[in-house]
Parts: C-alpha cells; structure tokens; sequence
C-alpha cells in the first residue's frame, strides 16, 4: 500500500490566500522610492565570545581539514554500502542518508548557513587530494590549468546537469536504489576529477555542478555573507590575494574578488579569501535574508535561465509526490505506447512540466514589455525578474522538504552501527507506519512553518518585482499596472505551490 | 569531422523519428511498477518485492519470492488483480513474458520478450514460478485482457547480485587513466619548459659574447 503523508489543512491555505491577498495591497500602495534602499548588515566577527570562534574557525585551516576528512569518510561508506550491502532502500545507509537526510536537509541548511555545503563537500575534496596530493591548502599545481573554454563559461552545463540530475533521481528511481546512489556517487567523484585535471581552479564548481549552483543561488536568500569588512582597504589593496593566492594559500577557487562580491552564487565558503587576505580584512555578516534577491545581486542571462528552471523542477519534485502523478505517467505511456521503466513517459512529463512554467514566465516578461512602454529589452526584463524565481522556489523546495525530514523519520543509530543493512529484513506496514507517526516536529508546528515560509516566498518575490522594476522601468508612482505581469506571475507559481501542499503527498521510503 | 548545424539538426530530427516509430503505439493500459521491499502482514514468508499500483479499472498487486532471486534458485510471482469499483477479483488468462532490462528498452526500444507462462486464477491469485539461469536486469511483463481493453503491467526484477567490484574496478582505472595522462602532459611540458629555457639562455650568452 502506498503511504502518504497528509497535505496542508484548508485552514492554513486560506491563511496563506488572504497573507497574499493582504501583501497585494501593500503592494499598491507603497511607494517605488521606499523599495530602494540600501542594505543593513552587522559583522558577526565583532560580537564578543561568538567573534573570537569564527575568527580562529575562519583563519585556521585544521578545522576545515578535520571536517572534510570526516565528510569524505561518510562518503565512502555510503559509496562502500551501496555497492556492497543489502537493497533494501530503507536499510542501507547509502540511500537514507544521501536522500532522506542530506538531499533533503542540504536545503533546509542552506536557510541558515549559506553555501557552508561546498566547503566540506567529500567528492569536490577527494577529487583535490587525488589532482593535489596534499591534505592541507596548496598552490595549483598538479592540474593542466587549462582555462574553461568560452562557451562552458556560463551556467547552462550545470543546468543540464541538474536536469539530469532530477531525472535520475524521480524518473530512473535512485532514491530507493542504494547501488545506483553508489554509482552516481563514484561518477561524481569522476567528473570532479577530471575537470580538476584539467581546468585552473574548481571549475566544476563553477559552472558544471547542479547541486553547488543550486545552493549558490539559494544562498543568496541566506541571512549570512562573507565579505569585506571595509571595502576602501579592498580597493587599495595590490597584491589581491583573496584572487591569486599565496605561496600557502590557493587562490579563490571560482574567481571571485572579495572587494567586488555582491553576492554569494559563486562564494564556496571555502574561506581561502580569509586566511590568505593579508588584512585580516575578511568577515563574516548578517544581513536581510531577501537583500540579494531583492536589490544586490547582477542579472546575467544565463543565470536568469537558472533560476526559472530550478523554479519549475522545484515545482516538479512536488508533482512527481502526488498520488495523481502515476495515473498521468500511465495515461502519457497508453498515448506513446511507451513501455519498460516508461522512461519516455517521464521525460514527457518532465519536459512539459518545465516548458509550462518556462511559457508561463515568459508571457509575463512579455506582457510586462508590451505594457511599459519603454525601450527595455526582453533580455534584461527576462534577467532582472527572474530573480522572483529564487524566493518561490527556495519556499516551496523547504516546506516540501520540511515533509521528509520531519514525517519520514530515520533510524540514525540503527544505519550507523549497521551501514550496509547486513540481515535486515525490510520495513513493515506496521513500521512505516510508526515512521510516519513518529514526527520530529508537531503536525500544527510543521503546517505553520510551511505556510509560513509559503508566504516568506510570496513576499520576498513581491519585494524583488518591486525593487527591481525601479531599476528597469521607472519610479513613477502612478501608473503600476506593468507591474500586474509579474504579480501575476508569483502569485499563480505560490496558489500552485500552496495547492501541491495541501495534497496528501507520498512517501519517498 | 564536424558536423554542420543543419546537418546536426536533421539528424537529431531523424533519431526522434525513429524512435517515436519504432514506440509500439497502443491503446492499452499500461504501467510499469517500481518495486519495493516490504513484508507481507498475512504470511510469515521471507521479505518479498511488492508493488501495488493502479491501472485502468484494475488495482493490481504483484509480489515476488524470494525477494533476492538468485540464478538457478526458483522464485515465484503472486499477481492479484481487482476491479477498483466492485473490489471482484479478475478471472481470465493472465500471459506473463520477461525481456532484457537493457538501456535500449530504458529508451522505450522493445526487446524482446519470452513467454514464461500463462497462468489462471487459483485463489483470487495468479501464480507464475520461474527459474533463471544467468543473472542480470530483466523486465517481467503481465498482460491480461478485461472489458476488451489490453492490460499490461511491467516490473523490474533483479537476478543475482549487482557486481561492485566492477563499479569500483571502473571507477579506479578511469581515475588513474586521468591522472597518468594529465601528469604525463605536464612532465611533456615542463620538458618543454626546461628546453626552451636553456635554448634561451644558449642564445643570450652567444649575443653577449
Ligand atoms: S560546487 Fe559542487 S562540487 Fe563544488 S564544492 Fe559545491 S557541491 Fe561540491
Ligand atoms: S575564496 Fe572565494 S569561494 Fe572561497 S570563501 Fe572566499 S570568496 Fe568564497
């Protein structure tokens, strides 16, 4: 029998309905001179107790190194477990710890400490101590340093990437696949490798790898930054060796100038930048967790791009959830004639998935184009709104989330002292059931977060058309009616997002 | 050579063609169940591979014995078929086929298929014993027919364990392969390097002298 977990009650949907219907209205009638403004921040290096640990976290590498080691040790074992132990998805610590912790808590994470992720990412370090065989920090050295070619320089391989990424992960079904999750595993291990051999610094992580530029762009709604405590020591400085590198320490690995960052996409939390700057000049902030979505962040087209179809395969992950979605998958495949793993099906489903909300995005850059009169071209209207994008996704990806974290419960003691599920017989009805049941957070706590975080997205995406139709269009405060588009927009992607939530939604194990 | 953009178009056309040609086109219910591992509530039998899903008007329960099967070992696969309004168990002939799971069939190509048996009621269930003798990746298929409408079900089976150490055998010699090559490259460069510098170095002390 198939288990589902209960969908957002009606109550809370209509809260969420009249938040939007309320923050509509505000909309209106707060002015296009308020949206600008510049941003706050307080520099967490200046509190007292807490200031002093970061600092010495930031500026000193044996931390990072032990952490790294250990993340790499639990990669291993997932590696080692999915290959060698038993196939019952629930059992084997392989799939359970990749899917139902770290895929689904990396998201949650991100909401707190930005891209935190890639600075211990096992498969970005083995692949350093295989190309630079040296635990500590190193000068590139044992890499061709090749520079990526022109046309890779852009977000559109990590696109695909992620693309596939999510068609093998709802479509082939490697979730419930411990051997499968072991070999994606080792083919990341691979393509981290080679493109280190080849190319100057990470280059992987800079244009190829979906999840570091998922989270990159997530991260931009993170209520943390690193950046430089003053910028004028910044802009005279000389040596840049937050960008080049010492003889100890190596240089940015994504290109970035600490002095010119105004946003995390790119910052791999790797801390380079903190130990090489010989001004001790690099800190960590607070800041308003919309800033850069809303107002700092640049738009570029390829990244434009990125942000639509991570919105849409966001929205897709919660339709694939829904009881109704093998009834679609089975009608799709009695129209094609589609048979076996109805592997065609899916990617039917998924292509149309994504072409709809792309359609749907792109008629509103249209219809905000033809109402506003103005020379703007399709591009930068396309490239400045899609930042909408960002808070929507990153919304509904948690609160969907929140669901397996908290309603799928794990036995974390049990797949630690036995990883590879030697012996064990799969879960019973009875079990799952107690899974289900056993939740981390109360029902009315985990709907409140999740409407609450629905509306978070709602408003923050608000706040970007706002802010950044003034950089488009104009401050003029009379006629808003170009902006009607883009409401529009956000609000049928969140009434969609609220409508997946309130279904009862399956369960992944 | 490098194929012209047309010509890359055109060929890209052509394989969607093809493939949408050779997609059996059928009105059939049809769907493909992925497996779970579960234990059955009313046996005491060792874990079996359960999948339950709904096609048509039919909610349809498969279970295969043992849930590991292994080449020469018999196994056993239960079918349960019932009409989803009247709950009433269906009574017909159900034909039960296995082919290849290969990437071709992953990409809707039909492989081919061997009849195992056709089977009928017995107990509200269908019964279909089977007896591999090579392990690998198969798809089993069970066709019935109901109100003059085809019904087929297909689900994965495993046979024999997946062989990991060819994975990480795989793994190991593309990881060496990249890294011989690239260290090879590099010493062929610094080679080069060292040359040019001495060449360079031979020609200025020649214009000194
Ligand atoms: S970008 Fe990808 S490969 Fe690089 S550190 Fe982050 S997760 Fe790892
Ligand atoms: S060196 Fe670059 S990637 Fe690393 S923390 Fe600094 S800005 Fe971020």
């Amino acid at each position: 029998m198939t288990m589902t977990h209960p969908g957002l009650p009606m109550a809370w949907g209509i809260s969420v309905c009249l938040f939007m219907a309320l923050t509509t209205i505000w909309f209106f009638v707060r002015s296009n001179a308020a949206a600008v403004s510049s941003t706050r921040h307080f520099d967490l290096m200046t509190l007292p107790v807490i200031g002093s640990v970061l600092h010495y976290i930031t500026t000193h590498n044996w931390i990072l190194i032990v952490l790294k080691l250990v993340f790499a040790g639990l990669f291993l074992l997932i590696i080692w477990a999915g290959l060698f132990g038993t196939p019952i998805a629930e059992r084997n610590i392989a799939t359970v710890f990749t899917w139902n912790l770290w895929w689904s808590g990396l998201i949650v994470a991100v909401f707190f400490i930005g891209s935190a992720w890639c600075a211990v990412c096992p498969w970005n370090s083995i692949a350093r101590w295989l190309v630079h065989p040296r635990l500590s920090n190193y000068k590139f050295s044992n890499s061709l340093g090749l520079k990526v070619p022109k046309t890779l320089r852009t977000l559109w391989p990590a696109l695909w990437l992620f693309v596939g990424l999510t068609w093998l992960e709802l479509g082939f079904g490697i979730t419930t696949d411990p051997y499968a999750t072991a070999l994606l595993a080792l083919v990341m291990i691979i393509i981290t490798t080679t493109s280190m051999a080849l190319f100057e610094r990470q280059a992987f992580c800079q244009y190829f790898c979906p999840v570091g530029r998922t989270i990159g762009f997530y991260s931009q709604l993170a209520p943390v930054e690193l950046r430089p405590q003053s910028k004028d020591v910044c802009i005279n400085c000389t040596s840049l060796d937050c960008y080049y590198g010492t003889d100890k320490i190596s240089p940015c690995p994504t290109h970035q100038v600490m002095g010119r960052m105004t946003q995390n996409t790119y910052c791999l939390s790797c801390g380079n930048c903190s130990q090489s700057c010989p001004y001790d000049n690099v800190t960590w902030r607070l800041r308003p967790p919309s800033a850069e979505a809303v107002q700092d962040a640049r738009p570029h087209w390829d990244e434009a791009w990125f942000m639509v179809v991570l919105l849409a395969l966001t929205s897709f992950h919660g339709i694939t959830m829904m009881p109704f979605w093998e009834n679609w998958m089975s009608t799709i495949a009695r129209t094609i004639g589609d048979q076996g793993r109805l592997l065609v099906s899916f990617t039917i489903g998924l292509a149309l998935s994504l072409l709809l909300v792309v359609l749907v995005y792109l008629a509103a850059v249209w219809m905000t184009k033809y109402l506003c009169h103005k020379t703007t071209t399709f591009k930068s209207l396309f490239s400045q709104f899609a930042f909408i994008a960002l808070p929507l996704a990153f919304a509904y990806h948690l609160a969907h989330n929140l669901n397996h974290l908290t309603r799928e419960s794990v036995d974390i003691g049990a797949l630690l002292t036995n990883p590879l599920g030697t012996n064990t017989l799969p879960l019973t009805m009875a079990e799952k059931h107690d899974r289900m049941m056993d939740m981390v957070l109360a029902p009315n706590v985990l709907f409140g977060i999740q409407a609450g975080l629905l509306a978070f997205g709602f408003l923050i995406s608000l706040l970007v058309i706002k802010r950044r139709s003034v950089n488009l269009i104009s401050l003029d405060e009379t006629n808003q009616v170009y902006l009607l588009p883009m409401l529009l927009f956000a609000s049928v992607m969140t009434g969609a997002h609220l409508w997946l939530l309130m279904q009862p939604m399956v369960m992944r194990l | 050579m490098i194929m012209h953009k047309t010509n890359k178009l055109l060929f890209l056309i052509a394989l969607f063609t093809i493939e949408l040609f050779t997609l059996k086109y059928a009105h059939a219910h049809h769907v493909l169940g992925r497996p779970s591992y579960s234990l059955n509530e009313d046996s005491n039998t060792p874990p079996a591979i359960q999948m339950e899903t709904q096609i048509g008007d039919y909610l349809v329960n498969v279970m295969v014995f043992p849930a590991f099967p292994q080449p020469n070992e018999p196994g056993r696969i239960s079918f349960y078929a019932s009409h989803l309004d009247t709950a009433i168990p269906f009574d017909g002939n159900i034909t039960f086929m296995v082919s290849n799971n290969s990437w071709m069939n992953w990409l809707g190509f039909e492989s081919l298929k061997e009849k195992i048996g056709v089977q009928k009621i017995d107990d509200n269930v269908y019964r279909q014993g089977f007896l591999f003798k090579t392990e690998g990746d198969y798809i089993i298929t069970a066709e019935f027919h109901a109100g003059g409408q085809p019904y087929i079900i297909d689900f994965p089976l495993r046979i024999g364990a997946r062989a990991p150490i060819g994975a990480l055998g795989i793994t190991v010699s593309i990881l060496f392969l990249i890294l011989a090559s690239v260290s090879l490259i590099q010493r062929k460069r610094a080679m080069t390097g060292k040359i040019q510098n001495t060449h360079e170095q031979n020609n200025q002390q020649g214009k000194q002298l």
